[in-house]
């Protein structure tokens, strides 16, 4: 009995893939996102820096390293919003937007040990609480302005109350119109009062039993001062301000004190820190030509000059203190920097960056796979296949050249000693063009070339201007001798205009020419299939004023036949437009029009049109009565989702398939009291959706097939023309029940679309769990079929079908697919808070060997045979001999 | 109902319209202008350019609200056609208009019209499709088909209760007849005579 459990368990073990392939063809990185509030936790024995996130995380990041030691990720929005960090002997946060507050503890290894739960009575000011820690106690500080301010304290350990709120009158304290007026600086609050011309700085101190108040004129300290207040950054050890950007002022014993430090630049992040010789005044900002800078003063305005930084080490644009440790017995500081493009830096005072994290790559926007460049010798080999004037003989005598070359190139790197490296140091196509560059594009607007196989950032590009963007790929990498291309469409963060900028996606180096600001919005952008001479796709921009752009402005005569659709999200409306070139300029023209919600309101929750990558393998599927069902294979169909307001089944969710082309919807279902999730994916003749349904109250996927019939409408290898055909396809509908909330959706895409298809579906559980759509295929359970499954209304997720294995993916997000080089294979990026990078093989590598093939035994059992070959023949030829002696 | 062609200055005028009698059936009146010869030679101005045809449908609900759709088909297959189209309008399950898509019909025949006649027919057909209901997830039937299963299986263990030999008769026998063969082969030294 004993031995049939270890049997029993050790079978448990081996579900999945195997242990040993863990991180051999994946990798996962954690981020926390963008840092709103870090503290060193000096206290316990492992040091480690606290951090509180705009993601609404809180994590504990390694001193040394960077790398999470451990997160805990709260709701999302507005319920798991953190307003306070603070790290005593234990971490006390307070998360979660009024009323409802939560205030839960937790120790230093990252374990809660208590939480509770704070009701406020008056949300309607919330949005100017305040909370800090002080001596054991929570407080919580409501202005009321013009009147009062408000201060409860709460036990941080049990949660009571103090006794009633104390209500404290201060008539001084009102809301700045345009600039900040009112700071806190706990246990300190600092307002500016009165008319312009004769403000007056009034502080105090909340916390305090009697209350005291601090007043000053504004003009001693500054003249002419607007009033702007700036609490000083970094978890400074003496409270302080700065006021106008110009002075700094602390609060020491219940008196202003005016610092005879200048601050050094309008956006300097100022800090005071406990240092050898007392508190430092330490500021941080970036010079536009000396790049980032650190200055460190005594209080009394002497300047140290050991705490420095070089000039132009490091480039971090607007950088902010988050925290800053100075060591006790020498002139040394760490200081904990976030930039503007949500990168966290800890950086020591010589200058000394010990580790970086990139945070903005918890909010990506967009991905795109480029295949990276061939080597020099492939490229060599395909110019000479490429030319095609000359006779035979000059053929062989370019293949003896080339050779030739091929054989000087391999004794060199002989001879260099250096070794074949296919690693991912070397930035060349591998044979089965597995070995990509990533393109990730994030909401901070900065970009990434990320190297797929081992996750390293390739490169980084900033670009402070760039939002909502989305990446189009111009040239591929393929294209020998041009470099590849790849362009970012977004808009620009000032105006709200289109933004188009071009890179090298394998050098992360600007185009400059074609790198454009426009002066109009953006409605719809793509690419042209005709290449020009260059080898690149024309992009098409189709601006608000319905006016169409090409890039580069010479491809605008290869515009031809081309359609694009724009859909508005709010109404439902989509629009169709028809784009020619007329001899002079590529002009559009609306061709058609529909409101997908009819005339009422609607909202288009998901949309989904074809993969530019996705290919059509066959154009029908064999049935059991030896006829072919033919696919209707329309390369314009699109699939909208649309949710809208009924009066009778609460929430009714469409969804259409429309011709892109002709207008023309193609096929149309609908769901009652369900609402739409924003997943819709489509590829070939297959389209899926998920949905909500609120009358069982459980998650649907939903697919659609569409099928010309047994009979071909045109005759083998014509195209499909949108505007020629006039006839609608059958459409096969199914749905299932989905044990799982899922956050995204993607189909596997493969180089020719021989391999199955699936769908792979990240759930809100943190797995990527991968469908076959022999399971949701919309044919399931037809009558006296033999190749469809009987239909089964659940879809089982088993757990071997999980391709992140026991890792947990905080807030999927999205997931990216690309077709590798091997057709059995698929590239697959999930992105959200982690990102993680694997490869599916929907039907299995059968272009592969095995992983534990065994070389060595084909290898001895190959040698063996020749052996014995000619053994044998010597014992024969040898027999022969003694028989003809006989 | 109204096209781009043969407008003098406005974009568009009227081509015809349709009132339908009942959604439920999609019987429908269609009434629509011929196209004359100046119609048929802008349209083969369209063709030449390879335009678009465009058609615009406003719909009228019955509270009077007017919902504009577009829709275009190339000259070139219109002309094709014989001037044939079909109109399809899809209509929500809660009787809104979601699209009207106007459509050419065999546009293989290739008899480009010539402009001999003064008047000609439009070919319109009409068809009202209908946005309907997408099957929910079949657990009813497949409970049923559980508890057939079910009930088959115990059914058959019933049934089952036959005597042994009844059975199992067909592997008794070979055993048997094995047996027996083998017994027939080598027959067992007859025993010593006892001294």
């Amino acid at each position: 009995m004993k031995w049939f459990i270890i049997f029993f368990s050790l079978i448990n073990l081996s579900v999945c893939i195997y242990e040993d392939q863990i991180g051999k063809f994946d990798w996962r990185q954690t981020y926390v996102g963008r840092i709103k509030f870090a503290q060193f936790d000096t206290v316990s024995t492992a040091k480690k820096i606290i951090v509180a996130t705009e993601e609404n995380v809180l994590a504990a990041l390694h001193l040394k390293t960077g790398e999470v030691v451990w997160r805990h990720v709260f709701e999302n929005a507005s319920p798991g919003n953190i307003h306070l960090l603070h790290v005593g002997e234990k971490i006390t946060t307070v998360t979660g937007d009024n009323p409802m507050n939560q205030s839960p503890t937790l120790s230093a290894t990252g374990v809660l040990m208590w939480e509770w739960t704070l009701m406020l009575q008056d949300d309607s000011r919330a949005d100017f609480s305040e909370w800090w820690v002080q001596n054991g106690m929570l407080v919580h500080m409501l202005p009321v302005f013009n009147s009062h301010l408000e201060v409860t304290m709460y036990n941080v350990m049990s949660g009571s109350n103090r006794g009633a709120t104390s209500k404290l009158p201060a008539i001084w304290n009102n809301e700045g119109q345009v600039i900040c007026i009112c700071v806190l600086t706990a246990p300190y609050y600092t307002c500016v009062s009165g008319e312009f011309g004769s403000q007056i700085l009034v502080s105090m101190d909340v916390t305090a039993n009697a209350i005291q108040m601090i007043s000053k004129p504004l003009s001693n300290i500054i003249e002419g001062a607007v009033g702007n207040l700036r609490a000083l950054d970094g978890n400074s050890v003496i409270p302080g301000f700065i006021v106008d950007d110009k002075k700094i002022v602390l609060i020491k014993e219940n008196d202003f004190n005016v610092l005879n430090v200048k601050v050094e630049d309008t956006l300097a992040s100022a800090s005071i820190a406990d240092g050898a010789r007392g508190p430092l005044v330490l500021q941080i900002w970036t010079n536009y030509a000396k790049g980032y800078q650190l200055i460190a003063h005594t209080l009394s305005g002497q300047l140290i000059p050991e705490i420095h930084s070089p000039d132009s080490f490091l480039d971090i644009p607007e950088p902010e203190l988050l925290a800053v440790t100075c060591a006790r017995d020498q002139l040394a500081c760490r200081l904990l920097i976030n930039a503007a493009d949500d990168a966290v830096h800890l950086v020591q005072q010589g200058g000394v960056t010990l580790w970086s994290r990139e945070e903005s790559l918890a909010n990506i926007k967009s991905v795109e796979f480029v295949d990276l460049p061939v080597s020099d010798a492939d490229a060599a080999l395909e110019s000479e296949f490429d030319q095609k004037e000359g006779s035979v003989w000059w053929s062989f005598v370019r293949r003896l050249q080339s050779q030739y070359q091929q054989l000087s190139a391999a004794v060199e790197r002989l001879r260099s000693g250096e070794v074949l490296d296919r690693g991912s140091a070397s930035l060349h196509r591998d044979y089965f063009n597995l070995h990509r560059i990533m393109v990730l594009v994030t909401e901070a607007g900065k970009i990434f070339g990320m190297d797929n196989l081992s996750g390293s950032l390739v490169w980084r590009l900033y670009l402070p201007t760039l939002s909502g963007a989305r990446t189009i790929l111009l040239r591929r990498a393929a294209r020998h001798p041009h470099t590849a291309m790849i362009t970012i469409v977004g808009t620009h963060t000032d105006t709200g205009n289109g933004y188009i900028v071009t890179l090298d996606p394998i050098t992360g180096r600007m185009v400059p020419e074609h790198t454009v600001t426009l002066d109009v919005g953006i409605m719809q952008c793509m690419t042209l299939q005709e290449t020009g001479d260059d080898q690149l796709r024309a992009l098409i921009v189709l601006d608000e004023d319905e006016a169409v752009q090409v890039y580069p402005p010479s491809a605008a005569s290869l515009v031809h036949n081309v359609h694009m659709y724009v859909a508005d999200q709010d109404t439902g409306r989509v629009r169709g437009y028809a784009i020619r070139y007329n001899g002079r300029e590529a002009v559009a023209e609306r061709t058609w029009s529909m409101s997908l919600g009819g005339s009422g309101p609607a909202r288009i929750v998901a949309m989904s049109s074809r993969s530019r990558l996705e290919r059509v393998r066959s154009p029908g599927r064999a049935l059991a009565d030896r006829s072919v069902l033919y696919k209707y294979s329309n390369p314009n169909m699109l699939l909208f989702v649309v949710e809208k307001p009924d009066p009778t089944h609460k929430e009714v969710v469409t969804a259409v398939v429309v011709d892109a082309v002709s207008g023309a919807v193609v096929g149309a279902s609908s769901h009652r009291r369900a609402r739409a999730l924003p997943l819709a994916v489509h590829a070939d003749n297959c389209f899926a959706y998920l949905y909500r349904s609120d009358k069982h109250r459980r998650v649907e996927i939903a697919t659609m097939e569409l099928y010309e019939g047994k009979d071909r409408w045109s005759p083998a290898g014509e195209p499909f023309s949108s505007s020629a055909s006039w006839r609608t396809p059958v459409v096969e509908r199914q749905a299932y029940i989905l044990p799982a909330l899922p956050s995204a959706a993607a189909f596997t895409i493969t180089e020719r679309s021989l391999t199955d298809r699936h769908v792979l579906l990240g759930l809100s559980s943190g797995g990527v769990v991968e469908v076959p759509w022999s399971l949701v295929e919309a044919r399931r359970g037809a009558a006296g079929e033999e190749s469809v499954l009987p239909y089964l209304p659940e879809l089982p997720l088993t757990a071997d079908r999980v391709l992140s294995y026991n890792l947990t993916l905080h807030r999927l997000a999205a997931l990216h697919t690309a077709p590798a080089g091997l057709e059995s294979t698929s590239l697959m990026l999930a992105t959200g808070l982690d990102l993680f990078y694997t490869r599916v093989a929907p039907s299995r590598t059968f272009d592969l060997l095995k992983d534990d093939f065994d070389y060595y035994l084909i290898t001895i059992v190959l040698a063996a045979l020749v052996l014995a070959t000619y053994g044998t023949k010597y014992l024969a030829s040898r027999k022969t001999l003694k028989m003809a002696w006989k | 109902m109204e096209h781009t062609l043969n407008c003098k200055t406005e974009k568009y005028c009227p081509r015809g319209s349709i009132s339908l009698r009942s959604i439920r059936t999609g019987t429908a009146v269609i009434e629509q202008v011929n196209f004359n010869k100046k119609h048929i030679s802008e349209l083969k101005d369209l063709a030449d350019l390879d335009g678009f045809y465009t058609i615009r449908t406003l719909v009228t609900t019955s509270d009077s609200k007017e919902v504009e759709f577009l829709s275009s088909v190339k000259a070139k297959y219109f002309l094709g056609s014989g001037l044939s189209d079909v109109i399809n309008a899809w209509v929500l399950p809660n009787g809104e208009v979601m699209a009207v898509t106007f459509q050419v019909t065999n546009t293989s025949n290739g008899n480009v019209l010539e402009a001999t006649d003064a008047e000609y027919e439009i070919n319109s057909k009409f068809y009202v499709n209908h946005v309907d209901q997408a099957p929910v997830p079949d657990t009813a039937t497949y409970i049923q088909k559980m508890e057939r299963e079910r009930e088959a299986k115990e059914k058959g263990d019933l049934k089952d209760n036959r005597p042994f030999y009844a059975k199992y008769w067909m592997y008794i026998v070979p055993i048997l007849i094995f047996v027996m063969i083998s017994g027939a082969a080598n027959p067992e030294p007859a025993s010593q005579p006892s001294r």
